[in-house]
């Protein structure tokens, strides 16, 4: 097929909506095109990634006179819809330099060949070995496809288990402990539903998960009963083994027992946390840049020991794309994602608080120094570097399709429209010709 | 000072003069542009790519009718026409026959205040996004929390699984939906209710006729063209709801609320196959054209044009 062809068809066919924001952001004349010029494209998932990344950019222009960044910010509901529409940006002809990616598209720009992997530049480069000393190994690993390490991670997530301070106090609770159990979790749970209005239903639920996201859905639960929905390679799926099925029963049992309402998507979730409504809940540190400097009632536990106890994470970095004409110059830039300057905006203040943890130890641990809720911030850190055994969020090729299947089976289970072994077996029989290598 | 008089040109049934063709392919060619760049290019784009096999990234492949034979044999494709279906036509139904209805009470007597607040209450969840409205729905139905349910509850009822169950995540599209887009339809119908000529109802008042007799007799065939049209544009966009079930349900639970244009979007940027994601597309305009016709012959036999 010619190429010029396609792209008038893409162009015709994918027309016009999808991407609006990123196709009209600028166009290709001004990428690229000098010797100091970068392109750059961001997930635009609100206002914090815009001034983030503008906030980067404008510090690499003035640490770098003469340089010229032009962010591309790019829509989607999703990191799975982020990358589609990237991948669409380029079939049109676009050609980014650098592009925000999360572990979640590692495997996807990876088997696509879109990236240059960075690690002659981690051999060759004196200040990579300083920075790449002061970021966890399983950050630099959960990176790496292949051999090929894709990027350096500027900011990442794990999961935690977010606890409303109030409502425990309320119903005479002491905060969890870090080795508390699947039994423990749901003894407390239990302790924390309530009807509050006395009309005899329910209003106050112990815990409930996002039922739009894997990450900070089942994949804690199903981590620490000693499972995971592919193999390590991520080339193949592992949906129906006994350890999934485990964890899946046991969110299956906390809504059959009424502790946790019918599943949510995330930014619900959120807003019942905020009234009391939802005691508990899992993601990872993103949800503070909601809550501060409001809403300060809440603080972050461990997610209770199943079988075993697993930090399950995920990060983001700048990868060079291969069609970048500055590769050198957009290794500059990713170094610089993860200077100190910029890994302070990770840290973030008390009333503005970072959306991901930052990469570097060093400036990870002054979050609770500079009084940046939660008080157990710490943890964030900790569950990285003090527990061995890490889980990155798996995440094949074909991510979006992954995810959307797993959703799907996991709504029929939740639903009570399907048993859990019968759900997981149609989920597996599914993803096995989607998780591939 | 005189001044020469041109009589205006009479045309017949004869050929228009060649200025005036030009003046009208000038007055026309910001419809014909848009239509050539925002329909027939897409459509001939889309077209030519599902007859390849091409993920957006890498060079794509001829695969000649590979993509329309993969359709045939997609149950999931089969089941999810069925609930687009299902939800479609429901709209549809609520559309034209509950817009009606609403649109004749509102031209009953009544004060100039209260009528201009039910049609402005009726016409303001039309204009705006049906992503926001989708998402306030989302919040009053949830099944444990919701206000939907807390309102049943106090008149003794139980609560009910609206996005949950596969029995009422389709009903629950249905109704926010119609709820968006009935302002529309009692829009449309205000304006052909008030295009009938008062003598007509006054002459069938004058014979003894009741309300019945002049809605059947009077405003129901005066009204049928409104009526073609409003059946026609709201089959085409209830069969291409999107916003709705994917901020609502994610399609769910399953497929239970899944439409065509869901189930599209997913397979191109989901999966990165655009050649069968265009091959849906072309088929399910087929489909809406095959509708469309159909509705344009029943029409003859019920429509009434003065």
């Amino acid at each position: 097929m010619k190429t010029p062809l396609r792209k008038i068809a893409l162009l015709c066919a994918a027309a016009l909506a999808v991407i609006p924001s990123a196709a009209c952001s600028n166009d290709d004349s001004d990428s690229s095109a000098g010797d100091k010029a970068l392109d750059i494209v961001y997930w635009n998932y609100g206002p914090a990634a815009e001034s983030g990344n503008k906030a980067t950019a404008d510090a690499f222009m003035a640490a770098n006179p003469g340089t010229k960044v032009t962010l591309t910010p790019v829509t989607g509901e999703n990191w799975g819809t982020y990358y589609a529409n990237v991948a669409t940006l380029i079939a049109s002809g676009k050609r980014p330099d650098v592009m925000v990616i999360s572990g979640e598209g590692a495997q996807f720009v990876h088997a696509n060949n879109l990236v240059k992997p960075i690690n002659d530049y981690l051999d060759k480069d004196a200040d990579a070995k300083t920075l790449t000393g002061d970021i966890a190994p399983g950050l630099i690993d959960g990176f790496t496809v292949k051999g090929d390490v894709i990027t350096l991670t500027y900011g990442w997530n794990d999961m935690v288990v977010y606890y409303n301070t109030a409502v425990f106090k309320k119903a005479g609770l002491e905060p969890p402990k870090a080795d508390w159990t699947w039994a423990d979790f749901e003894a407390t749970a239990k302790k924390l539903t309530k009807d509050t209005n006395g009309d005899g239903k329910t209003d106050q639920y112990g815990f409930t998960w996002a039922s739009n996201e894997i990450f900070p859905g089942i994949m804690p639960w199903v981590a620490n009963a000693g499972g995971n929905l592919t193999s390590d390679d991520v080339c193949s799926a592992t949906a129906d083994t006994p350890q999934v099925n485990k964890a899946v029963a046991y969110l299956e049992n906390l809504i059959k027992t009424g502790v946790s309402p019918a599943p949510m998507p995330m930014s619900d979730v959120f807003t019942r946390f905020q009234n009391g409504q939802i005691a508990m809940f899992g993601a990872g540190r993103w949800p503070i840049a909601t809550f501060l400097p409001k809403f300060k009632d809440f603080d972050i536990q461990l997610y209770p020991k199943g079988d075993t106890y697993k930090t399950v994470f995920g990060g983001a970095g700048y990868p060079i794309l291969k069609s970048s004409k500055n590769p050198d110059l957009a290794w500059e830039y990713q170094k610089f994602t993860v200077s100190t300057d910029i890994e302070k905006q990770y840290v973030g203040t008390a009333d503005k608080p970072g959306d991901s943890i930052p990469s570097r130890r060093s400036l990870a641990q002054t979050i609770s120094k500079v009084g940046v809720p939660p008080a157990n911030s710490d943890l964030y850190y900790d569950s990285i570097d003090k527990y061995p055994t890490l889980v990155p969020y798996p995440a094949p090729a074909k991510y979006s399709a992954f995810e959307s299947t797993v959703l799907r089976h996991l709504q029929l289970i939740f639903a009570g429209e399907k048993s859990v072994s019968d759900g997981l077996k149609d989920m597996q029989a599914e993803l096995s010709s989607i998780v591939t290598c | 000072m005189t001044q020469d008089v041109v009589p205006p040109a009479v045309h017949g049934r004869g050929k228009p003069p060649r200025k005036d063709g030009l003046a009208a392919l000038a007055f026309l060619s910001p419809a014909i542009v848009t239509f050539l760049v925002f329909v027939l290019a897409p459509t001939a784009g889309v077209l030519y790519l599902s007859f390849y096999d091409w993920n957006l990234l890498s060079d794509g492949t001829f695969v000649g009718t590979d993509n329309f034979d993969r359709l045939v044999h997609d149950e999931r494709l089969l089941h999810v026409y069925g609930s687009t279906a299902y939800m479609a036509l429901a709209i549809l139904a609520v559309n034209v026959v509950v817009g009606l209805l609403l649109a004749v009470l509102l031209e009953t007597r009544m004060p100039r205040w209260l009528r201009g607040f039910f049609r402005l209450s009726f016409l303001f969840p039309f204009v705006v996004s049906a992503s926001a409205v989708a998402l306030i729905w989302r919040f009053l139905l949830n099944k444990d929390l919701g206000l939907v349910n807390y309102v049943l509850g106090v008149i003794g009822l139980d609560r009910i699984d609206w996005l949950g169950s596969s029995a009422w995540a389709p009903v629950s599209v249905i109704v926010v939906n119609s709820w968006k887009t009935i302002g529309f339809s009692i829009l449309v119908y205000i304006a052909g209710l008030q295009a009938i000529p008062d003598v007509l109802r006054e002459a069938a008042i004058v014979d003894g006729a009741n309300a019945w007799t002049r809605f059947w007799r009077i405003t129901f065939p005066m009204l049928s063209p409104t009526i073609f049209f409003l059946v026609v544009i709201n089959t085409i966009n209830s069969f291409q709801i999107f916003a709705e079930p994917r901020v609502l349900t994610q399609g769910g639970p399953g497929d239970a609320s899944r439409t065509i244009v869901e189930y599209l979007y997913d397979r191109a940027f989901g999966d990165f196959d655009l050649g069968y994601a265009s091959a849906i597309g072309i088929t399910f305009m087929l489909v809406l054209i095959a509708l469309t016709a159909i509705q344009f012959r029943l029409s003859r036999r019920w429509t009434f044009y003065e």
